[in-house]
């Protein structure tokens, strides 16, 4: 017994042709790929089945030189089979060209609800977090701003102290001014950090609210009335 | 007539009875529901007769067309395949009734009994056929009825979503179906056999790489089917979006008769092998992945869907173990599974009549508003969550006795696995039923009948009426693109089917006993393996 | 031990009570309003009378009964003195809380049925855990308290708070009670039985028993509120207050407890157990004490004060020595009565003043004295104060742990410590409740009714009452005490005489006046050093589970369809690959040819380079051409193969599916739209170069591999015997028919599923045919169509005309030879709905209308019950589903014919194959046309009209 190497590579190459349009989005390539995966597969069912031979019928071919019949009879039940499924696809490919204008197969709606829920909540945290960052760091300049005023008043009070000393009094105004400058740049400073932190916040939650947006207007185009059919 | 002549009725009946309702047309209403309900009852009369015998007296066989075993195709119904039926052909009868009363209570709106029906009972025939068959091709075609049917039922009205789901649904079943078909070519090739007792024999002298490979990818096909991880996701996609009588029947049906194939496939075409740790580990993440799903969802038709991946965990578990305790517990618990699962299935469809949504973001008060499903949601609930002493329970205990039994890390990490997986699934069935049930009732549930509820944020547009009304759900409340009827009142029989497998799950607590013992049989016939072989081919005994 | 008299143990009746009570209530609420409380009460009552009967007819009573014997799972109970102490506890507080009920509800109150069930069903199933004998059977019961206190707690659903406790509970509980059945399950599998008194007497050893036992101990301390999970009970005082007082003090609560006191001798003496038990207990008894001294809800205190007094118990039944076990029994008592009835004069309180805040409450002393005095005979029992049960509990407690070894000193000294602060709330309580705050004027009462007062009444006053027969009841327990090792030098009594616990008792109570005193401090410290709060822990922990399994769902469940089958494929991949490489390598035993036919060459060149073309076409119309030609290709090798029926089905097939093909991609765009798929090209072809490879390695391994003759070789002989000299026809329609079925089953669905996906849900499938109006004269009298001149080839029409009926007869031909040569139903069905499909395409829908004068879905129908009818000839006559019944007859012109049911069952193939195509011709081209002439609007009125009729 010998197996013949052309028809087993021919049906590997069907596979091979079917798998590869099997994982397109077009339906109708979809089925197409089935169609050559399916031949590919009953051709390996006769292959595998026995070595060629004459057509099982009696009379005609003798027995010992027959080709194994139950394959056969076993192919053409899938081949019925695969006829009617691709009768019902090409059905599916209609109705859904009726509701989307195209054949592509499209992806679940629910889960895609789950993904934006789950980055939905990282989302938020993210933004919690943030604010928590930006909540101690006005509060640490507002400690450091404390300290420096705490600092001037001590200076202001030697300064008075010292105020009947003509020769101090230039250096004093030097002092006041260099306090007042250090004073400004702290507010400036503060303000800054604040104003950052509103604007990320902002930021963020407009990333949210794209995100939501997006997906709710992909579900409301799923789910467009026009599209589902006359009735 | 001998007992063997019943063995092919569960699968003919259903059949000739699709033939006669398309042949009479969609006319004929009561004529029509008459033969379905005759049909269905028959069968699963036939099937106790069946159980009882295979019981009593060792696996049944009947050949097609009087033709012995290795040439033709024999009907085998050992205590597997019976119980199989009889718990199978119950539910369906359940379903249709329940299907029949809302087609009747809504005759309006629903699309004509001269497609769903024949559908029907063709996916009933299938499935019987799969849980009968004793050939390995004849497998095949007994899935290919099924899954054509199922095609049809899920595709039914060809909504948006049925369409998106339907798409994914057919091509993945279009794929198992062609590796199951390299399984039968390398099968055949190497034993020049399909009939299912000769290649149990044959598989033997195989070498080890093919016998792997056969094995593996029949299990591969069979996997998919039972909707076990990493194969599970399309399952949550496709079945929600059905018709309610549509999805109980799958969720019931469909995956059992996947993992029946993985029991047969494992006790007794290839017993043994390293293949079982596989399914351990696969069972392990079906339970968990799952049940992580069903926490995550928010619509209690996906939520059931993810539950029901998750629970297939339990019975692969069983398999894996490859001990009696483990098989008993498997069988055991598809059982239990069978019918819980389709009933709560079956009373999420009342909710979704009553209200129109199984939204939880859009749900609430029904304990207030719907006293009667509030108890027919909550019995089911707990026990698929596995509550004592209701058969989720029975079947959960099952397993970790076994597991503990044979002990060994990785059984005693599945048992903890399994606990886990209980205790989520409890708790996201107790969110639920607080959300729904619990929580005060939205404005539109809480109205009086006949005020019309329109607003911006609700996408639905409902009239309360006491008689049917179309629901459209659209906009972004759970599954959407789907015609619902909504109605206060509830036909009686629908409430009767629904109440009927909620009691039928309960009363497997009654008979543990005696099903528990059952099961143990089953489990032992099984794996001894020879009563079937020598049953199909006729070896002395 | 009198243990003959089964009937005396036997539980069922009284738990069917029960059953029956909770059902009826709804009903009875209906009728009787409020009453019905008084009615549920009775099933109780009779409890309690039964453990009365029980106590005084001496214990143990016993009963067995088998439930599911292969689970080990039986009905078994049995009543030994815990078991009585517990079942009074539970029958006893149970009807009085039921009586309370009555007045505590207002009389309108809605849902009062369903509460009072649940509360009946719950007494129920406390009754059962108590009494159970199976360790499966008391996870039952176990489990069942768990949901009725879930649903108890809910009782109020719409307030967020409620529904929020409630799962919270569930959620720990049933934690703890899954943990626990796995210890269950170790240890039964360990001793070999689920029966507790056995397990009892005959403790199981081995390597898995200590962790077993942290696992049975970890639900035991979840139910009983023990550390790490103390957080639900608290929480659960959202519930109503007779719920409070039953479920959180006198009944569930104490199923831990219960537990540990029921195991504590079998196991009480492995380090492990007291490890475990004894420092946490220690641990939640100072803690929860500490945190009763900052509470201002009254009832939230007294939830706090029952985790101290729990985690008191805990430790007592922990440490597991026959004095220990002792003051246990006796502190479960005391217990149950002060505490129940505390927290029903709460509820009293809360009605008679709508507050439980102790800071706006005041001078009750003086406005409710009776309820005052109630309450302080009660709290002064939780103090420890003589001459109350509480007392007397404590001073054993002490005394039992003056061993002087190490461990109980400290174990002591930590008890101490709890007393005092026991004292500190149970004084705070007193004063909060009834005290006269300065600037407070006093809280308005409205006063409280007799049966909600005499419940608490009874229950404080019975703790005084039993203190001095303390010594015989601790005689009384001695049954059961005695099963634990230990000296037993303790007795129970209010004047033991022993000074250090007295001296002891002396310390708590000063010490905890001075606490109560120092209340300002107590405050500010407990505001300082709070002790981590395990309930914010538990919500920390429900929202990680939220967004964990959004994140592991969102990558999980892709939700698209390719990666589906790309994880299908590359598993398939990897099947291969792990086969092939597991174990010694592969290798063909036989020799590889290039060709074993000249022809295989040729067609296989073709057929490779039609593949290798396919994916890279782009539009639709031609990629479906391309399908057809692999199909021919394919086709060409069956027959060269030597299978000509295969060949001839497959060419005809292709023919067929290209029709459909055709009709259907007339309305879509050319191509698929722009935009690059998911996966590269690369990848895709990769893995279906390796699926290829696989698969074609699998099919030559495999016939290499075989040995054993195929069944095929018996096929011509069996042919031989159907009388069929077509093989292949002969295993179709005769030995394998079966399969046939199905298949035609298969086709008449999916044909079922066209119909519906394109008329949707149109009522009418009727195809409209030509009326007067609607065919153009002159030629309707023989050709029916309707197009439009233009359009219409008239040669081909007529042409088509008069070759239908040649190839139907050919079609029929092929049916009726299909048994002696090439042909069968099939092939036939299919010329024959060729022949359909060239008069459609010559002459549009209303000569597809005319050719065949049927109603759609009949002619399919009919084919199906024609096979099946056939198998249900061959069941009744023939003895076996689809067995051919046949005889010869000679037909002239066609000859010999071997006429059987096999030519029904054919031509049932054969009818089903023409209806589908007619079906298909039907929907995917008659109604597509009838849609594009709607669109098109061209002959817009006839459209119209057409439309109109179709879709009414």
């Amino acid at each position: 017994m010998t197996i013949s190497l052309v028809p087993f590579v021919a049906s590997g190459v069907l596979v091979a042709a079917g798998v590869t349009l099997l994982l397109e989005r077009s339906l109708v390539r979809l089925l197409v790929g089935v169609i050559l995966l399916g031949n590919g597969v009953n051709l390996l069912i006769v292959m595998a089945g026995g070595p060629a031979g004459e057509p099982p019928i009696l009379g005609v071919s003798a027995r010992d030189r027959m080709a194994d019949p139950l394959p056969q009879a076993m192919v053409l039940t899938s081949l019925v089979i695969t006829l009617g499924v691709t009768a019902f696809l090409l059905a599916v490919v209609h109705r859904s060209w009726q509701l989307t204008g195209g054949d592509e197969v499209q992806d679940d709606t629910e889960d895609r609800r789950v993904r934006l829920r789950a980055t939905r909540g990282e989302l938020a945290g993210s933004v919690l977090a943030r604010r928590e960052v930006y909540r101690r760091l006005v509060r640490e300049q507002r400690a450091e701003l404390a300290r420096l005023e705490e600092a001037r008043r001590e200076r202001e009070r030697r300064d008075a102290e010292e105020a009947s000393k003509e020769s101090r009094r230039e250096s004093a105004g030097r002092m006041r001014a260099e306090f007042a400058r250090r004073e400004r740049e702290q507010a400036a400073r503060e303000r800054e950090i604040r104003r950052r932190l509103r604007e990320r916040r902002r930021q963020a939650r407009a990333e949210m609210r794209a995100a939501i947006r997006e997906d709710r207007e992909r579900q409301a185009r799923a789910q467009n009335p026009e599209l589902e059919g006359d009735d | 007539m001998t007992v063997q002549a019943l063995i092919s009725i569960p699968v003919t009946l259903p059949l000739l009875a699709a033939g006669l309702k398309l042949a009479i047309g969609g006319r004929q209403r009561r004529l029509q529901a008459l033969i379905s309900v005759v049909t269905l009852t028959t069968v699963l009369a036939v099937s106790l007769v069946l159980l009882v015998a295979a019981d009593t007296g060792g696996p049944l066989v009947a050949n097609a067309g009087g033709w012995a075993a290795p040439v033709g195709i024999t009907l085998v119904a050992d205590r597997l395949s019976s119980l199989m039926l009889v718990v199978s052909s119950a539910v369906t009868l359940c379903v249709m009734v329940y299907s029949l009363a809302q087609a009747y209570a809504d005759q309006e709106y629903i699309a004509p009994l001269a497609i769903f029906h024949p559908a029907y009972l063709v996916t009933v025939a299938g499935v019987s056929d799969a849980f009968l068959s004793g050939d390995l091709f004849n497998l095949f075609v007994a899935f290919e009825m099924l899954l054509s049917g199922s095609y049809v039922l899920l595709t039914f009205g060809g909504t948006e979503s049925r369409i998106r789901a339907g798409a994914t649904y057919v091509v993945i079943g279009l794929a198992s179906s062609l590796l199951f078909l390299v399984g039968i070519a390398v099968s055949y090739g190497a034993t020049g056999t399909v009939s299912m007792a000769q290649l149990a024999e044959r598989f033997q002298v195989l070498p080890g790489y093919l016998k792997l490979l056969v094995e593996l990818t029949l299990l591969l096909v069979f996997v998919v089917k039972a909707a076990i991880f990493p194969m599970s996701a399309w399952l949550p996609d496709s079945y929600p979006t059905a018709p309610a009588p549509a999805t109980a029947l799958f969720a019931g049906l469909l995956t059992k008769v996947g993992i029946y194939s993985i029991i047969r496939l494992e006790a007794l075409l290839f017993p043994g092998g390293p293949v079982s740790v596989l399914l351990m580990w696969a069972a392990l993440l079906t339970m968990l992945v799952g049940v992580f799903g069903a926490v995550a969802q928010t619509d209690i038709k996906r939520m059931l869907s993810f539950t029901l991946v998750s629970h297939i965990g339990y019975m692969v578990f069983g398999v894996g173990l490859s001990t009696a305790a483990g098989m008993a517990g498997a069988v055991f618990y598809v059982v239990h599974h069978i019918t819980v699962q389709t009933g709560l299935f079956l009373v999420t469809g009342l909710i979704e009549r009553r209200t129109g949504t199984t939204s939880l973001d859009r749900l609430g008060g029904l304990m207030r508003v719907a006293p009667v499903i509030a108890v027919l949601f909550f019995v089911p609930a707990m026990n698929l969550a596995g509550i004592p002493p209701m058969s989720g329970f029975l079947g959960k205990l099952t397993l970790v006795q076994a597991g503990v039994a044979v002990g060994g890390p990785l059984p005693l990490t599945l048992v903890a696995g399994g606990l886990v997986t209980s205790l989520l699934t409890l708790y996201a069935v107790a969110t639920t039923w607080s959300k729904a049930f619990w929580r005060a009732p939205p404005p539109e549930l809480a109205a009086p009948a006949g005020t019309v509820l329109e607003s911006e944020e609700s996408p639905v547009t409902r009239v309360r009426r006491e008689e049917p009304s179309v629901t459209r759900a659209h906009g972004t409340e759970g599954i959407t693109g789907r015609e619902i009827v909504t109605s206060v009142t509830m036909p009686l029989p629908m409430l009767g089917s629904a109440t009927a497998l909620v009691a039928l799950g309960l009363s497997y607590t009654v008979l543990a006993g005696p099903l528990s013992a059952l099961t143990r049989r089953t489990a032992d016939e099984l794996l001894a393996r020879e009563p079937y072989i020598s049953a199909v081919l006729g070896s002395p005994r | 031990m009198p243990t003959t008299t089964v009937p005396r143990g036997n539980m069922e009746p009284l738990l069917i009570l029960h059953a029956v009570a909770a059902v009826c209530a709804p009903a009875l609420a209906r009728r009787l309003g409020r009453d019905a409380f008084l009615v549920l009460a009775v099933a109780p009552a009779c409890g309690f009378a039964y453990t009365l009967r029980v106590a005084l007819t001496g214990v143990p009573a016993e009963s067995h009964h088998d439930w599911a014997p292969t689970l080990g799972l039986a009905l078994s109970f049995r009543a030994d003195a815990l078991a009585v102490l517990m079942m009074s506890l539970v029958t006893g507080v149970g009807a009085l809380v039921l009586l309370y009920c009555r007045r505590y509800f207002d009389a309108g109150e809605s849902g009062l049925g369903r509460f009072g069930g649940v509360l009946v069903a719950f007494a129920g199933a406390m009754l059962g855990l108590v009494v159970a004998d199976n360790l499966l059977l008391l996870y039952v019961f176990w489990e069942l308290t768990t949901v009725f206190s879930y649903l108890l707690i809910g009782h109020d659903p719409e307030s967020r708070a409620a529904r929020r406790a409630a799962t919270q509970a569930l959620t720990v509980t049933s934690f703890g009670g899954l943990a626990m059945l796995a210890g269950m399950v170790m240890l039964g599998e360990a001793a070999g039985t689920y029966r507790i008194s056995r397990i009892v007497a005959h403790p199981p050893s081995g390597a898995l028993i200590p962790a077993a036992l942290v696992l049975v101990l970890a639900g035991a301390l979840s139910k009983s509120a023990i550390f790490p999970f103390s957080m639900w009970l608290p929480a659960a005082m959202a519930a109503p207050t007779p719920v409070s007082a039953y479920l959180h003090a006198a009944a569930m609560v104490k199923a831990g407890i219960y537990l540990l006191a029921r195991l504590g001798p079998a196991f009480g003496a492995l380090p492990v157990w007291q490890a475990v038990a004894v420092p946490l207990g220690l641990l939640t008894m100072v803690l929860a004490g500490w945190r009763a001294l900052r509470e201002y809800d009254l009832k939230r205190m007294l939830a706090y004060g029952t985790v101290s007094q729990l985690g008191f118990m805990a430790v007592l039944f922990g440490a597991a020595t026959r004095d220990t076990a002792l003051a246990g029994v006796a502190m479960l008592l005391a217990h149950g009565l002060f505490k129940a009835s505390l927290f029903l004069v709460v509820g009293v309180v809360d009605h008679a003043t709508g507050t439980r805040d102790l800071r706006e409450l005041s001078g009750l002393r003086h406005s409710a004295p009776w309820l005052c005095a109630v309450a302080a005979t009660a709290a002064v029992s939780m103090a420890g104060i003589p001459p109350l049960l509480g007392f007397v509990g404590k001073e054993a407690a002490f005394e039992s742990l003056l061993t002087g070894r190490l461990a109980d000193t400290l174990t002591l000294a930590g008890i101490v410590a709890g007393s005092v602060l026991t004292v500190a709330y149970s004084a705070r309580f007193l004063w909060g409740a009834f005290g006269a705050k300065r600037g407070r004027e006093p809280t308005p009462v409205h006063g409280p009714s007799a049966t909600t007062f005499t419940p608490p009444a009874l229950l404080a006053v019975l703790g005084l009452v039993l203190a001095p027969f303390a010594g015989r009841y601790g005689a009384a327990m001695e049954s059961y005490t005695g099963t634990f090792p230990g000296p037993g030098h303790t007795h129970l009594a209010l004047w033991t005489g022993a000074p250090v616990p007295l001296l002891l008792s002396a310390v708590a109570l000063c010490g905890g006046a001075l606490l109560f005193a120092a209340g300002g401090v107590v405050e500010r410290t407990g505001r300082i050093l709070r002790v981590v709060d395990s309930g914010r822990v538990y919500w920390v922990l429900m929202r990680g589970l939220e967004r964990f399994s959004l994140q592991l769902t969102g990558v999980t469940q892709r939700g698209s369809l390719t990666d589906y089958l790309m994880v299908a494929f590359v598993s398939f991949a990897g099947i291969g690959g792990f086969a092939l490489l597991y174990g010694p390598l592969p290798e063909i035993r036989l020799d590889v040819v290039p060709w074993t036919r000249p022809e295989q060459p040729l067609v296989g060149a073709l057929l490779v380079a039609t593949a290798v073309l396919a994916p890279r076409v782009r539009s639709h119309i031609v990629l479906a051409l391309v399908a057809g030609l692999t199909g021919y290709g394919t086709a060409l090798l069956f027959l060269v193969h030597g299978s000509p029926d295969l060949a001839l089905t497959q060419f005809l097939t292709e023919t067929l599916s290209l029709v459909v093909f055709v009709l259907v991609l007339r309305r879509l765009p050319l191509g698929p739209r722009e935009g690059r798929p998911r996966v590269p090209f690369g990848m895709r072809l990769g893995l279906g170069l390796v699926s290829g490879a696989v698969m074609v390695m699998a099919g030559m391994l495999a016939v290499s591999a075989r040995q054993a003759v195929p069944v095929g070789a018996l096929m011509p002989a069996a042919a031989e015997k159907a009388g069929a000299s077509n093989v292949v026809s002969a295993l179709l329609v005769d030995i394998r028919a079966w399969d046939t079925m199905g298949e035609s089953s298969v086709l008449v669905v999916l044909t079922l599923g066209v119909t519906s996906l394109v008329f949707l849900r149109r009522r009418t499938y009727t195809l409209e045919r030509p009326s007067e109006e609607g065919a153009p004269e002159g030629r309707a009298h023989w050709l029916a169509a309707t197009l439009p001149a233009g359009e219409r080839a008239a040669v081909l029409e007529i042409v088509a005309r008069l070759i239908f009926h040649t190839v139907l007869l050919i079609s029929v031909f092929l049916l009726f030879t299909g048994h002696s040569a090439v042909g069968g139903g099939f092939a036939g069905g299919i010329v024959a709905g060729l022949a359909l499909v060239i008069r459609y395409l010559a002459g549009g829908r209303y000569e597809l209308a005319v050719a065949v004068p049927a109603h759609a879905g009949v002619l399919i129908g009919l084919g199906l019950l024609l096979s099946t009818v056939t198998a249900f000839c061959g069941l009744l006559f023939g003895g076996a589903p689809l067995s051919m019944l046949s005889a010869d007859l000679t037909v002239p012109l066609v000859g010999k014919l071997h006429l059987s049911t096999v030519l029904l069952f054919d031509v049932g193939v054969y009818v089903a194959v023409v209806g589908m195509v007619q079906d298909i011709l039907r929907s995917l081209g008659a109604e597509l046309d009838r849609q594009i002439e709607e669109e098109t609007g061209e002959s817009g009125e006839s459209g119209e009209r057409l439309g109109g009729e179709g879709s009414r």
